[in-house]
């Protein structure tokens, strides 16, 4: 079976990138030269047909999938809690302490060596402070990933691990383009804000990781969601932000404080209004900054607000 | 080629070496006002110069700290002036020492103004950092000469990290050629 996923995307004869999966062969072949590239391997497809995401793991064939966010990658097994052999009859008395004591040596082998002992701590982590943010599963299965590859590069050494792992978060979020301030994962983690943003530079770096700066119009749908603002006020905002962008008042500045202002504009024409301070807890930054950005925008962009 | 007259340095340290050992406190009652020594809050002794406008950081291992100059000659006039107020209060010390410019920090102004998100996309993510969350310049670092630049949206550009007045002007002819190149300038 091949380590990764990454070397079976193109045919390794004619490199085309036509390969097809043959589930009643277990085979992936090649559509233009034939050639079978893999045989005998899993269909990690569900059953049959499912119409949703819960049908669709109920109905697996196989057990809970692959994630990069348990240390072994879920794939270990564990002795069952229930003192029943394979035919589901009970185990008798007198091995149940043997089965006991296997158990608990199961458990504590599953993490073999300090290595993934840190790694273990760490993704248990990354799971609390996703879970208090409330983000979802692909972030958390690309914050791992990133966590890994940095723990491979030796970039964990002379840092400490809660900054890595907040690290990790912020450049996940950003990469699914949802990105959270600093402040938001400081606040859940044990590291402040700046030591996140340095150690965020330098996995960046090292790391090659390609990520866009922040853009205003990344965090509007959030903060009108938690601002109870509805669609129209959304699309106001991103317009003022796009002509904003065109008129080069975006650059240079925080984008959360933009952000905020275009929100506030947004929600004051819209006849939704919130005050300064409300869009300004929500997006963390101040009610000053939120002032000048909005000086800046109504004059610039000629938008006559009235209060 | 005005360009290269509008590179304003703001501030020079150079380092240099006097004496093996130097007893603080009798230097701070020789020394007239300017010199401050509080072992507490810094262990090394600060005086401060009018004329040139400097501060000079005297340690008990003999060493100097020159910084605050804007200039090189002003460097050295500045040691040399410490030097023989500390010749002249009875110090034995080395009275033509050799003076090591440690970095050199300059501004400059691009006259337009930049837009960073399109510069930092366009020079490569993995060239230049720019972190509008954190800071809101764009950090662009020279590797040769060894020179980190702070470009703003406003045209304005920090300079540091340079060891010689040449390196500024090597570097700022660079990020001029790098903003050429990518249509910014």
């Amino acid at each position: 079976m091949p380590e990764e996923d990454a070397n079976t995307d193109s045919c390794p004869e004619c490199g085309s990138t036509h390969l097809v999966r043959d589930y009643q062969r277990g085979e992936l072949v090649c559509e233009d030269c034939g050639l079978v590239v893999d045989e005998e391997y899993i269909d990690q497809g569900p059953e049959w047909r499912a119409f949703d995401a819960e049908q669709g793991q109920k109905r697996a064939r196989t057990g809970a999938p692959m994630t990069y966010t348990i240390h072994d990658k879920g794939l270990s097994t564990t002795i069952g809690w229930k003192n029943k052999d394979s035919y589901g009859k009970s185990i008798p008395t007198r091995n149940r302490a043997q089965l006991y004591r296997l158990r608990k040596w199961q458990r504590r082998i599953r993490v073999s060596n300090a290595t993934e002992r840190n790694l273990a701590f760490a993704l248990t982590q990354l799971d609390r402070m996703a879970s208090n943010m409330g983000l979802p599963r692909n972030i958390r299965e690309t914050a791992a990933m990133i966590y890994r590859k940095a723990v491979h590069n030796n970039l964990i050494r002379g840092r400490s691990i809660d900054g890595v792992v907040a690290a990790s978060l912020y450049a996940a979020c950003r990469q699914c383009g949802v990105p959270r301030t600093l402040d938001e994962i400081a606040t859940v983690s044990r590291v402040g804000r700046k030591e996140i943003g340095r150690t965020y530079r330098f996995m960046i770096r090292e790391l090659k990781l390609k990520l866009m700066p922040t853009s205003p119009e990344d965090y509007i749908s959030r903060f009108c969601s938690e601002l109870k603002l509805d669609g129209t006020v959304q699309a106001k905002a991103a317009e003022i932000l796009a002509e904003a962008a065109d008129n080069e008042l975006t650059s240079g500045r925080g984008p959360t404080g933009v952000a905020a202002a275009a929100i506030y504009i947004a929600s004051i024409l819209c006849n939704q209004r919130r005050t300064q301070r409300e869009v300004a807890d929500v997006a963390g930054v101040t009610e000053v900054t939120i002032r000048n950005r909005y000086k800046e925008l109504t004059e610039k962009l000629h938008i006559k607000v009235e209060i | 080629m005005t360009e290269k007259t509008d590179i304003i340095i703001q501030n020079i340290v150079a380092t240099t070496s006097i004496c093996r050992s130097l007893d603080l406190v009798s230097i701070l009652k020789a020394l007239d006002e300017g010199a401050v020594y509080e072992p507490e809050t810094f262990p090394g002794l600060v005086y401060h110069l009018k004329d040139p406008k400097t501060a000079s950081l005297i340690f008990s291992s003999g060493k100097l700290v020159c910084t605050g100059a804007k200039s090189v000659a002003d460097v050295k006039r500045a040691i040399g002036i410490v030097v023989e107020r500390l010749v002249k209060a009875g110090f034995e010390v080395d009275e033509s020492p050799d003076i090591l410019v440690q970095n050199i920090v300059a501004t400059s102004d691009l006259h337009t103004q930049i837009n960073l998100t399109k510069l930092a996309i366009a020079m490569g993510m993995e060239n230049v950092e720019y972190e509008p969350e954190v800071f809101p310049g764009l950090v662009y670092r020279v590797r040769d000469p060894k020179v980190v630049a702070l470009l703003f949206c406003s045209g304005k550009v920090v300079c540091t990290g340079a060891k010689r007045n040449e390196d500024l002007h090597l570097a700022m002819g660079k990020i001029r050629a790098e903003l050429m190149g990518v249509g910014m300038l």
